[in-house]
C-alpha cells in the first residue's frame, strides 16, 4: 500500500485509452480517452483539452505503468492542480480528488482552490518559511497515516527533480530530512527518473520488476560515502564517493544470463547517499 | 576571485566577457543558442549534443558548424556525424570510461584555448542541467573537476537555470543584467559549507549549508528602492558551493 503526494511542476500523465474509458466515456461523447498535462500555465500543472492524438510518443507517460490502478491508491493528495475547461473532464477529474491540498497557496489559483474545496477537499494551508511546501505536505501526510492507523509501506512522490535546479535539489533536501522524520520509505518519481536516500546501513534493491531502465547511480549529494555495492556492473568496493573525487554516474546492472533474472542490487553506505534509477517509458 | 563577477553577462548581447562554448545532449534553448553562439570564440559539442544543434539549426545548418565534436559517440548518429566531418569538423573520440563526455570536452577545450592562446574570461555550457537526475548531477561533478583543471569560471546554462561551482574564498556576484529570474540558491552539493553572504534576501551569517540541515533554496535579491540597482551578492565560503539562480525567458 502506498501513499502518493504530487508536485505540480512538470508532471506529464497520459493514459493509453483502455476499454474501461471507452465504455465510461461514451455517453459523454467527447473522445476524451488522453490528455495532455502542461506546464506552462502559471499556477501550475494544466489539463489541457483533451488529446485526438493517441500517438505514445507525444503523450509521454509516468503514473499509468506504474500503479496498478488510480482506484488502488489509499489516500492520495495533490499539491497543485489546475483545470481547463472541458465538458468532459469532470468525468476523469471526480477520480482524481485529492485527501487534502497543503502548502503556502502562493501557487494554487483561486479556480482550482474553489474546485476542490467545493468538493470537499481539505485545504491546510502551512505558513512556515523555513520549510519547503514538499516537506509540509510529508508532514501532513505522516501524520494522517498515524492519526488514521494506516498501514503503508511507502510513500510516492510524483515530480520534483525537474525544472528549476534549485527545486530538485530543494526535493531532496526534503528527503533528507525524511529519514529522521519516519521510517517509511519516501521515493520520487518524475519523467525517467527515480530517487531515493539511503539511510546508513544494508540496502538490499530487487531491480526485476521490468520496468527499469537502463541506468542507476549512487551521488553522494550531502558529503562522503564509505560504499559497498554488489550488483552493479560498476561496483564500489569499500571506496569513498564524494563529488569532485567519485561520483557514479551512468552505472548499470550486472549483466546476466539470458533468461536469468538480475540480481538484487545491494548498497552499504556510512552516510545518506542518494541511489537513483531510470524508469522505462514506453519500453524504452 | 575578489572582483565582480557577473554570471549572465553571457547571455547579454552587449556583455564584454569573452567566452567558449561547450553543448551538451540537451534540448537547446534556440535564443541562448544564437547569443552564445554568436560571442564564442570555440564551439563544441559533446557527443549527442551535436544531433541537438544538427536538429535545431535546420536551413542554417553552415552557421553553425562546431570547432570539434568529441566524446564516445555512443549518442551522435551516423548522420549527423558524416554530415560534420563532411564540412571539416574535427571529430575526437575520447574512449576514457572514467570521465563523461563533458569532462573530456571542457579537458579538450582547455587545452584549445592555450594552443591557440585564446584571452578567454568565461567557459559556457548550454544544457547539463535536465533530464535524467544522474546527468544532472554528472554535470555538476564536472563542475568541481573544473576547479582542479582551469582558473577560468565554467557555468551551465540550461531553460531558465544556471549554475556555477563557487570556490572557496569570496565571491562578489553582479546581478544587474536584467536577465535574472527571481530566484537563487546556493546548493552545498559534496558536503559542509561555512558560509557567509550579503545581498540576498535571506542571508547566512556564518552558517554551515548542509544537506539535512540547511539548504538556500527559493532565495532572492535583496529588495532595493524604486529604480536603485541591486547590490551585487557576495558569498565566502571554505568549501566548494554551488550557485544557482534563475534566468529570465521572454521577460517571465
Amino acid at each position: 500500500m502506498f501513499a502518493l503526494v504530487c508536485f505540480s511542476i512538470n508532471l506529464y500523465i497520459c493514459r493509453k485509452p483502455c476499454e474501461h474509458d471507452r465504455a465510461r466515456l461514451s455517453a459523454t461523447e467527447n473522445n476524451p480517452v488522453s490528455f495532455h498535462v502542461s506546464a506552462s500555465s502559471p499556477g501550475g500543472v494544466t489539463l489541457l483539452p483533451p488529446c485526438t492524438d493517441q500517438r505514445t510518443d507525444t503523450c509521454p507517460y509516468v503514473v499509468s505503468p506504474l500503479l496498478p490502478s488510480i482506484s488502488d491508491l489509499h489516500s492520495f493528495s495533490i499539491l497543485t492542480l489546475s483545470l481547463c475547461h472541458s465538458p468532459s473532464l469532470p468525468v476523469l477529474t471526480s477520480r482524481f480528488l485529492p485527501d487534502y491540498i497543503s502548502g503556502d497557496f502562493d501557487s494554487i489559483t483561486a479556480e482550482v482552490k474553489a474546485f476542490y474545496a467545493d468538493k470537499g477537499c481539505r485545504l491546510m494551508e502551512t505558513a512556515d518559511q523555513d520549510l519547503t511546501d514538499y516537506t509540509k505536505c510529508l508532514a501532513i501526510m505522516l501524520e494522517e497515516i498515524r492519526t488514521q492507523k494506516l498501514q503503508v509501506d511507502t510513500i510516492v512522490t510524483l515530480g520534483g527533480l525537474a525544472g528549476r535546479l534549485d527545486q530538485t535539489m530543494a526535493s531532496v533536501e526534503t528527503l533528507f530530512h525524511a529519514l529522521s522524520m519516519t521510517q517509511l520509505p519516501v521515493l520520487i518519481i518524475q519523467e525517467a527518473s527515480l530517487a531515493y536516500l539511503l539511510k546508513p546501513g544494508n540496502h538490499r534493491l530487487r531491480v526485476n520488476t521490468g520496468l527499469e531502465g537502463e541506468w542507476c547511480s549512487l551521488i553522494p549529494v550531502g558529503g562522503p560515502c564509505q560504499t559497498i555495492t554488489t550488483g552493479l556492473k560498476w561496483n564500489l568496493n569499500d571506496q569513498v564517493l564524494q563529488f569532485g573525487k567519485l561520483v557514479s554516474t551512468s552505472n548499470t546492472y550486472e549483466p546476466t544470463a539470458p533468461g536469468k533474472p538480475r540480481k538484487p542490487v545491494t548498497v552499504t553506505t556510512d552516510q545518506p547517499l542518494l541511489w537513483s534509477m531510470g524508469i522505462l517509458i514506453d519500453g524504452k
